[in-house]
């Protein structure tokens, strides 16, 4: 009545699958890394005060003077996007750690301890799905005013559940493996097991979902800026400067609007391809 | 004639590791021959190579004359011809190889109505014919079930039909009765024999159970590494190995033969019970389906010092009990009094916790999923030492730990290593360890070795009776294989269906079986000394 253990012929297969060295994989960090770095140290890295107005430069194309160009008022438009990254990164970043450690609490409580306590989380974390966070945050904003403090919270509520399902049905799975028993029957208390033991296993592939939210959760709150419910003029923020150049693309100035939008598209690619590369490695596959 | 004969069959990885170095076999009509080894020997590798199923992009040099056809250099289209009419396979696991969404008539006739182009009236009787074969008790009904519907010795059954269907002339068998109980096991090789002998097929019969190829098959092929150890008749093998694995492996293959080293039961005064059991009974309720009876009225006893065996097949209750014996389970009526103290419900309060489990520890069935797959083997012991002697410092900690693991044959340097690194055997080693670092009263071992190899079973069996030597522990053993409940207790309880239906001295047992359900089950073991 042995189960199969795995034997050769079964490695054979598995070894079948080897891994490429990801090229793409490098350049998402590198990128990722250049960017967080400049957005750390703007004031020594941005070669104009973001704010600054100069009228001899309005719609300045790219050149030694001004790298990316200038807009309308004539700011310096990399500046504007080293400045603008601070906003872009760490609003997010944020919205990850709050909703994850959220979405944690609350997966862990109802996988572990399942029963009625699970189906009430349950429920109410398919009530919060119904709602695009799109929708909760400018809800937030309609209810709390403009700036980045609202919706910020709201996303972090709205993007718990995605992280609590998945935390759930990890521990649930964790829960009925013969090592948790083994941990009971040595007379360690649940709450111990849960936390010291069980959650330090699910947590790699929590993570991995995590970060894959990041991504979201930028390309939402640009959103949120250019409708002007985000970062408010005239902090530099990628959103709202796509909002801003949105008049010079009609007279034929397209840089200004289109390099803030390229560089959020560029952000959520990398943190994407990261997220998968890091949730393939963990062997969880991208988790649904 | 000679209907497979491999000669000089090497494979290699693409990435370049051999697997397979050079291996000779050959089976003749009519002619059952073993193809025996331990995990990772090789020998479900060489058996896939006969049907071509080997895994993409690996190289295979040497020949493998089926019915004088090589086949590593056939066509797709050869292969199907080989695998429709000259050889069939029957695999392990019987629910893995049948379609669940089809019914049992489906699988047993498509390959004759797609393959053959024969009519589906003609497909089903042929299909009624095969099933009857193989003692199927109602053919014409079955045809219509689904494989959830049938038990894994009566799919096993099926699948046995299936590869029969075309009418092979060598039928191999990987492993076709390890997932099954030992009387399922009994049913399943008849058949297998009939068949044989009825169609004169071939049969390269694998399989990891010594025992079991020298009773079936006339010649065996002992595999280790890749590699052919050694050749010869069942008899030859069995009595006298040559090389010095094969010895080994015989050593270590445990038989109910009454050899005398069992151990004996202590001649000493009646000694204080550790654990009592009264009356234990269980229904898990079924969800619009019967109830289910797990436990009944069971009732026994172990004595300080003593190695009580249960022994039972699965659904008999026996993992059941150990659950509800280390607390992990409540028991519907009855008691479990261990040193005198009852057990009542879930412990609450910490110092409860810790004493319960003082009293009692357990070794699980598969050292895969037992251990924290985060935690290394020094880590594992170190957490229930620190647990239960909150008292000692990190030094004193390390040290006894590192002990603990010398005690059960580890070296200090596999301390650090993590589970997924260590073997089966070496993680089964951490869990006993692991157990007896709390020092219970009572160890129980639910199924403890049934997933190692037998040389690895061996040692862990004798890391068992060493520390029974030396600390005197009491031990509940459940297994499902009554040699090595013989190796390792005095008394055996047998159950059925949630009951105890005999309970003696191991020996008695085994020579004089009261009950008609040992009986059977003592004949269901396959035995090596049934060769003359």
């Amino acid at each position: 009545m042995s189960r199969p253990t795995p034997t050769l012929a079964i490695k054979v297969l598995r070894s079948s699958r080897r891994r490429r060295v990801n090229a793409s994989w490098m350049i998402s960090i590198i990128v990722l890394a250049a960017i967080t770095l400049a957005a750390i140290f703007a004031p020594l890295v941005a070669p104009y005060d973001p704010d600054h107005i100069d009228f001899t430069a309005i719609y300045a194309n790219p050149g030694w003077a001004h790298w990316l160009g200038a807009d309308a008022l004539g700011r310096d438009t990399l500046s504007r996007m080293i400045y603008g990254a601070r906003t872009a990164l760490l609003a997010p970043l944020v919205v990850v750690i709050a909703s994850t450690f959220l979405g944690v609490v609350l997966g862990l409580v109802a996988g572990w301890r399942g029963g009625w306590l699970d189906a009430v989380i349950g429920r109410l974390l398919d009530v919060l799905l119904a709602f695009p966070a799109l929708l909760i945050a400018i809800m937030a904003v309609a209810l709390f005013g403009k700036g980045l403090v609202a919706p910020v919270i709201a996303m972090s509520i709205a993007y718990a559940p995605f992280v609590a399902r998945l935390t759930r049905s990890l521990v649930a799975s964790e829960r009925a493996r013969p090592y948790v028993a083994a941990y009971r029957v040595q007379g360690f208390a649940g709450g111990w097991i849960a936390l010291r033991r069980v959650l330090p296993n699910v947590a790699p592939t929590v993570g991995a979902q995590s970060t894959l939210n990041f991504g979201y959760v930028l390309a939402e709150l640009a959103g949120l800026s250019f409708l002007g419910l985000g970062v408010q003029a005239p902090t530099a923020d990628w959103g709202a400067m796509i909002n801003e150049s949105q008049a010079g693309i009609v007279g034929g100035y397209f840089l200004p609007a289109i390099i803030p939008a390229v560089a959020v598209v560029i952000v959520v690619v990398a943190v994407n391809v990261i997220g998968e590369e890091v949730s393939d490695r963990i062997g969880g596959g991208t988790p649904t | 004639m000679t209907l497979l004969e491999i000669s000089g069959l090497t494979l290699d990885l693409p990435g370049g590791e051999r697997l397979l170095h050079g291996i000779d076999l050959s089976v003749n009509e009519g002619e059952t021959v073993a193809l025996v080894g331990e995990s990772g020997s090789g020998k479900s590798l060489t058996a896939q190579s006969i049907l071509g199923l080997l895994p993409a992009r690996s190289v295979v040099t040497g020949t493998v004359l089926v019915d004088g056809h090589n086949v590593p250099t056939m066509s797709s289209k050869e292969l199907l011809g080989l695998r429709r009419s000259t050889a069939a396979m029957v695999f392990q696991d019987p629910r893995a190889g049948i379609n669940p969404m089809r019914t049992i008539g489906d699988h047993l006739t498509e390959a004759l109505r797609l393959g053959e182009g024969w009519s589906a009236g003609r497909a089903r009787e042929r299909a009624i014919e095969m099933l009857a074969a193989v003692q199927m008790p109602r053919p014409e009904e079955h045809l219509r079930q689904y494989p959830h519907e049938l038990s894994g010795g009566m799919l096993q059954r099926v699948m046995i039909a299936g590869a029969l269907v075309g009418s092979p002339r060598l039928l191999v068998c990987d492993e076709p009765t390890t997932a099954l109980d030992v009387t399922t096991q009994a049913q399943i090789l008849q058949v297998l024999i009939e068949q044989r002998q009825a169609r004169s097929m071939g049969m390269l019969f694998i399989t990891h159970d010594l025992n079991l190829a020298a009773s079936l098959c006339e010649r065996v092929y002992v595999m280790r590494d890749g590699r052919v150890e050694e050749e010869g008749s069942a008899r030859q093998i069995f009595r006298h190995p040559a090389t010095a694995y094969t010895r080994r492996l015989v050593a270590a293959t445990p038989t109910i033969e009454i050899t005398g080293d069992e151990p004996r039961a202590s001649t000493e005064l009646v000694r204080q019970p550790v654990l009592q059991v009264r009356d234990l009974a269980k229904t898990y309720p079924g969800r619009g389906r019967e109830s289910v009876r797990a436990l009944a009225n069971v009732t026994l006893e172990i004595a300080a010092g003593e190695a009580l065996g249960i022994v039972g097949e699965s659904g008999s209750g026996k993992s059941t009990l150990a659950r509800m014996i280390v607390g992990l389970e409540l028991p519907d009526f009855g008691k479990v009094i261990i040193d005198d103290q009852e057990r009542h419900g879930r412990p609450r309060r910490r110092a409860d916790r810790l004493d319960r489990a003082r009293k009692v520890q357990m070794v699980f069935q598969d050292p895969y999923l037992s251990l924290d797959p985060r935690m290394t083997a020094g880590e594992a012991v170190e957490d229930a030492l620190r647990l239960h002697h909150p008292e000692l410092r990190r030094p004193d900690i390390c040290s006894r730990a590192l002990t603990l693991l010398d005690n059960v044959g580890l070296a200090s340097t596999q301390a650090e290593a993590l589970p997924r690194t260590l073997s089966g055997g070496q993680r089964q080693r951490v869990a006993i360890a692991r157990a007896l670092a709390i020092e219970p009263s009572l160890l129980v071992m639910d199924e403890a070795t049934s997933a190692l190899d037998v040389s690895v079973q061996a040692q862990v069996l004798e890391v068992i009776s060493e520390i029974r030597r030396e600390r005197g522990l009491t031990l509940l053993f459940i297994s499902h294989d009554l040699a090595v409940v013989r190796t390792v207790c005095e008394r055996s309880v047998v159950m059925r269906e949630g009951e105890v239906v005999e309970s003696a001295t191991t020996a008695d047992l085994l020579t004089n079986p009261q009950h008609e359900y040992t009986r059977l089950l003592i004949d269901s073991v396959p035995r090596a000394a049934a060769i003359a």
